[in-house]
Order: structure tokens, then sequence, then C-alpha cells
């Protein structure tokens, strides 16, 4: 079987109707262990320093990788996502766009889909069946979340693991739906964690690492990560173009407020993370979170992979002492 | 008595306070302070308070001691008590002002702070991130490119010079562009202080309060508190403005 990249969370379905082993690259650049050496290749080839280190990071991955087919998302993510596909078709791999319409229109979406179906060359029978096998170890991440803000089971990074790999279901769906199965197994056995302080973390997954061991060191868990939950399409809604239509991050961030919002007060959070990578449109979208939340928002700025650093491991702790102290 | 120790980027800072008071003040530069004072236990950098001097064996005994700042990990003495940079502040700005409601504006070596304090309690706050241009470093930068000492470099706030450039780095050749076009050092220098103001407006209407207290090293800046006046800002400037966060220590209870 075929491995087939794609830039950001695209319908699963289609790739597996078609038995490609599908594979984020956002995982496969961030997971390897020299996220930073892909970066600083990628600068080497002339990505300027002032861009997102994600774009870089996944060109490198893909070069290094030898995947020859990438699916890339060309609206609904950022546009620097454009540039890359051209770079990377430039070395001959196959780049299929795929563009979520910034309106959610029904007629559109439908159309983006069948056109990524018949790039692939799958029908909607065989995508159908896929999407019931994807649904059923989706339903079982929806039990991890919720084993992690209802039965407080779950810490953080599990919960941030599990959801975020459920973008490409760690390549193997199969493999991946037993590794759910143990650890919930594991996970129900445990004491209930007793934090002080319920946090949600909202925007794109953090680039830097240890993040959540950090904040549970400090009596603070993450019970709600906004943009991973929405990889694991949350909502358990059977048609498939609706499901890609309730998924909020590709859309507007008032339709993805909405949905933070209702989990803000479901989990009982009582402080906000919100991640921005460096270089990135939706740091301008920081304005309105502030705005429309009425809970306190630490905002976190990611640029370069590694280890989190001294600053913001100030910062956090002070924003901790703040929500506590509000309690 | 109390002692509070404030690890900062270019400084660290002592405070020494009794009933109520502060009873001494001591400051050594934080490269030095930790090639006389600082020791490898380990993996760990430790210090010696005992050798800086500063205090007497029966000082250190009697005292408290509550440490921040970015070593304050680095402070392996028993019954240390370490807190957040943005606490030790706070407690120290509600000490010397004796404000309860107002915007505090902390610009040390490299940080800049901006807290929102309500009712004597911290509502908020914002950080300066991934940049320190506007930084007392930057400041110590530009007097070095202009040949002139800080307290020259602060005495300037009128017609300043404008000066753009995003990169501290880049802003000592803009500098240097605008010193080989013939301005007077007078301009040159408010314009560099200009600078300042231009980055923590920003962050202050972020926080609705016209009520500044300004610490940090580089609250000794009058011209920076004479730019911030023009842009509609009451600012106080605490008596140790530089030992904030030293004193805050001291003083903070529980």
């Amino acid at each position: 079987m075929n491995r087939t990249g794609f830039t950001t969370t695209i319908p699963l379905e289609v790739l597996l109707a078609a038995d490609r082993i599908p594979v984020d690259l956002n995982n496969l650049f961030i997971t390897g262990g020299k996220g930073l050496e892909l970066v600083e290749d990628a600068e080497a080839c002339g990505f300027p320093r002032n861009t997102c280190s994600w774009i870089k990071g996944i060109y490198a991955a893909v070069m290094e990788s030898g995947i020859r087919e990438m699916v890339a998302v060309t609206e609904g993510d950022c546009s620097n996502t454009r540039a890359l596909m051209e770079v990377l078709s430039l070395g001959g791999i196959r780049v299929i766009p795929f563009a979520y319409p910034h309106d959610r229109s029904v007629v559109a979406l439908t159309e983006q889909i069948e056109r990524l179906m018949g790039a692939f060359g799958v029908g909607w029978d065989a995508v159908n069946r896929a999407g019931e096998r994807l649904e059923s170890i989706r339903e079982k991440i929806r039990e991890v979340d919720r084993l992690t803000w209802e039965e407080n089971l779950v810490s953080g990074a599990e919960n941030h693991c599990f959801q975020v790999s459920s973008s490409d279901m760690n390549s193997f769906p199969d493999r991946f739906e037993a590794e759910i199965d143990r650890f919930m197994a594991e996970a129900r056995s445990r004491e209930p964690f007793r934090d002080r302080i319920r946090l949600a973390y909202i925007g794109v997954p953090p680039i830097i690492e240890g993040l959540y061991p950090f904040l549970e060191s400090h009596g603070a868990r993450v019970v709600f990560n906004e943009t991973q939950r929405q990889f694991s399409m949350p909502y358990g809604i059977h048609d498939l173009v609706e499901r890609y239509r309730a998924y909020t991050y590709p859309y507007d961030i008032f339709f993805r407020l909405a949905d933070i919002e209702r989990e803000l007060e479901k989990r009982r959070i009582d402080g906000v993370i919100h991640y921005v990578q460096s270089f990135c449109f939706r740091q301008i979208e920081d304005m309105i979170v502030r705005r429309r939340l009425s809970l306190p928002v630490l905002t976190l700025e990611g640029d370069k992979p590694g280890p989190l650093d001294a600053r913001t491991a100030i910062r956090i702790e002070s924003f901790l002492e703040l929500v506590g102290g509000m309690k | 008595m109390r002692i509070g120790i404030d690890l900062g980027s270019r400084k660290v800072k002592f405070a020494l306070v009794s009933a109520g008071s502060v009873i001494r003040l001591e400051t050594f530069d934080t490269i030095s302070f930790y090639r006389n004072f600082g020791r490898m236990k380990g993996d760990d950098l430790t210090f010696d308070l005992a050798a800086t001097g500063l205090f007497s064996p029966a000082e250190i005994s009697g005292s408290s001691i509550v440490a921040t700042g970015y070593g304050r990990n680095t402070l392996h003495l028993k019954s240390v008590r370490v807190i957040s940079e943005i606490r030790a502040h706070t407690a120290g700005a509600l000490f010397q002002t004796g404000l309860r409601d107002f915007t505090l504006l902390d610009m040390g070596g490299q940080d800049t702070k901006v807290a929102l304090i309500r009712d004597a309690s911290l509502r908020d706050f914002v950080m300066n991130d991934k940049c320190a241009a506007s930084s007392g470093r930057y400041l110590e930068n530009m007097a070095a490119v202009l040949e002139v000492g800080l307290e020259e470099l602060s005495s300037h706030w009128e017609n300043p010079v404008r000066l753009d450039a995003t990169c501290g780095i880049f802003g000592e050749s803009e500098l240097i562009g605008q010193i080989v076009r013939g301005y007077p050092v007078a301009r040159l220098c408010a314009g560099v202080n200009r600078t300042l103001v231009k980055r923590v407006v920003p962050m202050l209407r972020r926080f609705p309060s016209e009520k500044i207290v300004l610490t940090g090293g580089v609250a000794r800046n009058g011209a920076l508190v004479r730019l911030l006046e023009e842009e509609g800002y009451v600012v106080t400037v605490p008596e140790n403005p530089q030992h904030n966060g030293a004193i805050g220590c001291a003083v903070i209870s529980g």
C-alpha cells in the first residue's frame, strides 16, 4: 500500500477507501524526535526564518520520508500551504489540493470531497464503509475524552495524544484501536486526578514539548484540547459531508468559539491557554478570543520545536497563580 | 526579619525588610554574581548567600527568605520559598505605593510585564514574548551606540527622531544612520526613549487603567515617564523601582 501524506485533517475516509496508508505530515514531523533539525533543513533549503515552523517541518519531513503523494489543504488552513504544495510538486511529488469552503456550503464541500474521491478513484459506497469503520474508533476516542473531563482518569497529555493521532489513526487504524482499548482498560483502574485547576487548551497543537506535564506538576490539568478533539470528529455524525461541516477548525473563528464556549461550560474550566504559532494568521484571532471569552486567557506563542523554555514557564506559573487566586 | 531576592537577567537584587520597613537594598551584576558566588552541585547551579557578605549570619538565620526571578530555582538553600515574578512585583508595588487600583508596568533587563491590579489583587497580566527590544538591555545597547551614559540617555524626550526597526540589533544600525544625518544627541536619545513607549503602549491598552506604577530598572528613565504622561497616563514611580521584586518577596504574606 502507498503512503499518502496530508497537511492537516482531511476526510480520512477517502484515503482509507482507496487503501492508502494515511500519514498526517504534522505528526510525522513532530514525533520523529528531530523536529528542530527538520526546520533547520528547510531553512537551509531557502524557507524564510519568519514563516511557520509547521510548514518548514512538513516540507523537510516529506523530503526525508520518501512520501511521493500527498493531499494539501489549501483553504481552511494557512495559505502558506499553497506555496508548500508548489515547492513539493516541483520535487516530483504528486500533490492533490483540497479546500474547505469558508462558508461551509454543503454543495461546495460535497464537490471538494467528490474531487478528492475522483483523485483516488473511489466511490461513495467504499467511502461510507470506511466511514463506519472510522466512526467506531472515533467513538472510543470520545470515551477517552469523557474519561478525561468527567471522570478525571486521563492526563492532559494522554488526551492530547489520542485525539491528535485520530487525524490519521496513527496510519494503522486496527493497531490504533487496540492501543486505545488497552489504554482505556488501564485508565479505568486508576485513582482520579485531584487537580486544583481545570484548564482548556485551544488553538493548534503545541510545537513545544513538556507543556502538559509542566502544568500538571503545578496542580493544573488540561481537560479540554480543542483542536485535537476536533480532529476526532467528535459529534458522531453519520453523514460524511455533515461530519466535515461540523468540524470547526477549518471554518471561521466564531464557529470555533461556539464549540469552545459550550465545552468550557460543560467541562467546568477555570482558565484557558490559547496557543498560537509564530507567524500564523491565528495570532490575529487571539484578539477575538480574548474579547469573547470571559475566563482568564493566557496566550502562548510557540516558534520552533523543543522543550518548554524558561520564559514560557514563568508566564504559565504566573497565570496559574492568577487562575488559582480567582477560584 | 525577611530577605527578598530577585534573580534577574541583568541584576540580582536583595532586600532586607524588618517590621514593615526596608532596612537594606543591594544589587549585583548577574554574571559576576554567579561567577563569584555560584557553584555547581550535581547538575544544579547553587549559590552561597553567606559568602556574599550582604547579611550577617544572624540576619540569615533569623530571616525568612523568599526568592523570585529567572534564577529562583537555582537557590537550593534550606527554607527558601520561591514565588513567581508577577506575584513578587505585585506585592512590591502594593507595599511601595499604598495604591490598590492601578496597572503595573515592570520593565527589567529582558522582560516587560504589564499587570492589572484591582482592589489590591492581580486580575490579569501580559508579558513581552519572543522579543526583548524595549527592555533594559536594549537601552544599554543604544546608550553604547550613542556613546552616552544611561543617565544622559534617560534625560531626553523632546523632538524624538524617528526609529522604526523591529529588531533591536537593526535598531542600532538605524540609529547610526540617524547619527550620520546629523541629528543632535538629545533628539537621538529621545528617539530611543520613544521606541520604548511605542512597544509598551499596545500592552498597556489591554487594560482600562490610566494609573500606572512603573517599576524595574527602566523606571529610572525619566524621559520614559514623561513620554508615557504625554500618552495620557498618570505615572507613579516608587522609591526603589529596581528593587520592587526583591521588596515584594520580602513583604509577601503567607
